[in-house]
């Protein structure tokens, strides 16, 4: 893997500080055990060994920083419990420095080698399930693709059939699939396109400010003719704020949730985008009063597709919503509603942007 | 009887096919061009009424043709390129370009935006006669007014200056770039959102539905355009 390598846990402070109370403890478990067995029974050398091995455990355990504390403290109590005289950080004789240095150099060693370890098991189990993910996802558009290729190689090479000419209806119906099917792959390409960008450039949000009217008017402007003949409505507060967002993606967001009601409902549904405040963020809404979503499905989840879906895509139009909306730091999710399908984007909004117009 | 020559630059021979063969269809001439190099030499000797350029040719940068080009030829300039290449389009239009065409499109859509934009030179070439009429609206450029089914709108003066700026390039986009440093100045070209909450404020008063606009028209990533 040549991308930047992740972070082996994303996780606050306070799992981090809590990684450190547990070395500590171990270190103490240490210094209790080799307390309780004594001296008498002990060599000095047994007791190091003893700290060597809970740093290493400790750097297995919860990586490199935890280890390098528990080496710290492991020198500090063998020096005030093992290192005559006892009970204090004085030392007698030098040679004690040298051991100290020793332990600690040793304990920061072995906790690197731990640590590398660590990552590459972590890295491995990583590329696993990234291949698995690629592999199902490989063999979905490979068959995705294939389908409108088919058509499309079939309704051509029938057209090319000089010795039987065909009546005109029927040379216009396969033109009609040739260019029906051409665009719909474009459409598919277009789905893989956003997702790896999504996937390769989560980081790489262009935000702007932009009024939530303009992003759903410019998504429902490109959905138009899809979902014709479904009446349209929109419901947006009129104190609403700007947005902070990708234009580019957002816009694409509403595209697929707009997309996938006319993909999902009968043409006589009515389909309305609604948006308003909400506690310190904004909510928006697709809604439509269709059959509704699948129960117990995981909509978000990359290579879902309902049932009985038109023209069907590659089940990643909602997945991609989701990327697209987290990297915003919202969420998406169905809400329950008495009739259809309910789709809602929440975002946090983001102080004002600087001066007016 | 031609309706004007096109100069198509392009590399793809399909997509070239495809060109000609809509082109002549509709009765214009049409002389190709499958690099830059090429394309600047036929735009000389052909002096083409309307230039197709696609932004991907091998041997010269689209935007750098697209430049070069305005420096001495006035024929409208229309790009061709691909989808999530906004910045692309962007670059061309700031470049000097007149329109672009996301690939893939259909045969209608090229010839609408080709007439569109042969429209315009027959307009700011004969009329200096400065009303503008979109929809329901009517922009009176010399007077400063502007109507909606015949009743006066009450802009303020940004608000204004604005919808002029796309009322003189009826029909064409014009990049948030473009938008903000005619009406704000060179120094404001950072802020689209400037230019957002004004385009906002337009549709709020110009338009029966703002989400729903029919004449101030949002390109997504892009810019705005009025539509005539």
């Amino acid at each position: 893997m040549d991308q930047v390598r992740p972070p082996l846990v994303h996780d606050s402070w306070l799992r981090r500080a809590g990684r450190h109370v547990l070395a500590a403890l171990l270190v103490a478990l240490t210094t209790a055990i080799a307390g309780f067995l004594s001296l008498d029974r002990l060599a000095e050398a047994d007791i190091v060994l003893m700290y060597l091995l809970a740093i290493t455990a400790t750097a297995a355990l919860y990586g490199l920083e935890p280890a390098i504390v528990a080496a710290a403290l492991s020198v500090a109590a063998f020096d005030w419990f093992f290192v005559p005289p006892f009970h204090t950080f004085t030392v007698e004789s030098s040679r004690h420095l040298l051991t100290f240095g020793m332990m600690f150099a040793v304990g920061v060693f072995v906790s690197g080698v731990a640590t590398r370890l660590r990552q590459q098991r972590f890295d491995a189990e990583l590329r696993r399930r990234t291949d698995e993910v690629r592999g199902a996802l490989l063999s979905a558009v490979s068959h995705d693709l294939r389908t409108p290729l088919a058509a499309i190689a079939g309704a051509a090479t029938a057209l090319q059939q000089d010795n039987a000419p065909l009546p005109d209806a029927d040379r216009r119906a396969l033109l009609d699939s040739i260019a029906g099917q051409a665009f719909h792959l474009e459409r598919l390409v277009g789905e893989l396109l956003d997702m790896t960008r999504v996937e390769a450039g989560a980081l790489a949000l262009r935000k702007e400010w932009i009024p939530a009217e303009e992003i759903v008017g410019s998504a429902i402007e490109r959905m138009r003719a899809q979902l014709s003949p479904r009446e349209l409505r929109t419901e947006l507060a009129a104190d609403l704020p700007l947005l902070h967002v990708d234009p580019v993606l957002f816009e694409q967001v509403l595209v697929n949730l707009l997309d996938n009601a006319a993909r999902h409902t009968p043409a006589a549904t009515t389909v309305t985008v609604s948006a308003r405040r909400l506690g310190a963020g904004v909510e928006l809404a697709v809604a439509d009063d269709g059959p509704g979503l699948p129960a117990g499905v995981d909509v978000f989840q990359k290579l879902v597709r309902g049932p009985g879906a038109q023209g069907g895509g590659l089940g990643l139009g909602l997945a991609i919503c989701k990327s697209v909306v987290v990297a915003h730091g919202g969420n998406i999710v169905a809400s329950p509603a008495p009739r259809g399908a309910r789709l809602v984007i929440t975002l946090p909004l983001p102080p004002t942007p600087p001066g007016g117009a | 009887m031609s309706a004007g020559t096109v100069l198509v630059v392009e590399d793809d021979p399909q997509v070239r096919l495809f060109l000609r063969t809509a082109l002549c269809a509709a009765e214009f001439r049409v002389v190709e061009a499958v690099t830059a190099a090429e394309g600047a030499t036929l735009a000389r000797s052909h002096n083409p009424a309307l230039i197709l350029l696609d932004l991907g040719l091998p041997d010269a940068d689209g935007i750098e043709v697209t430049r070069s080009l305005r420096t001495w030829c006035t024929a409208p300039v229309i790009v061709l390129s691909a989808r999530g290449r906004e910045e692309d389009k962007i670059q061309a239009l700031d470049a000097g370009a007149d329109d672009y065409l996301t690939k893939p499109f259909g045969t209608g859509e090229l010839l609408a935006r080709i007439r569109s934009a042969l429209r315009r030179v027959v307009l700011s070439a004969t009329s200096a006669s400065m009303t503008v009429e979109a929809g329901e609206l009517c922009i009176d450029l010399e007077k400063r007014v502007v109507t909606r089914s015949g009743v006066e709108v009450h802009l303020k003066p940004t608000e204004y200056n604005v919808l002029a700026l796309l009322a003189r390039n009826a029909g064409k986009v014009l990049t948030h770039g473009q938008i903000l440093k005619e009406v704000w100045g060179p120094g404001a070209v950072t802020h689209p959102h400037y230019v957002r909450v004004q385009m906002a404020e337009l549709r709020k008063k110009l338009e029966a539905d703002p989400a729903q606009p029919v004449v101030l028209i949002t390109e997504p990533g892009v810019g705005y355009r009025l539509r005539v």
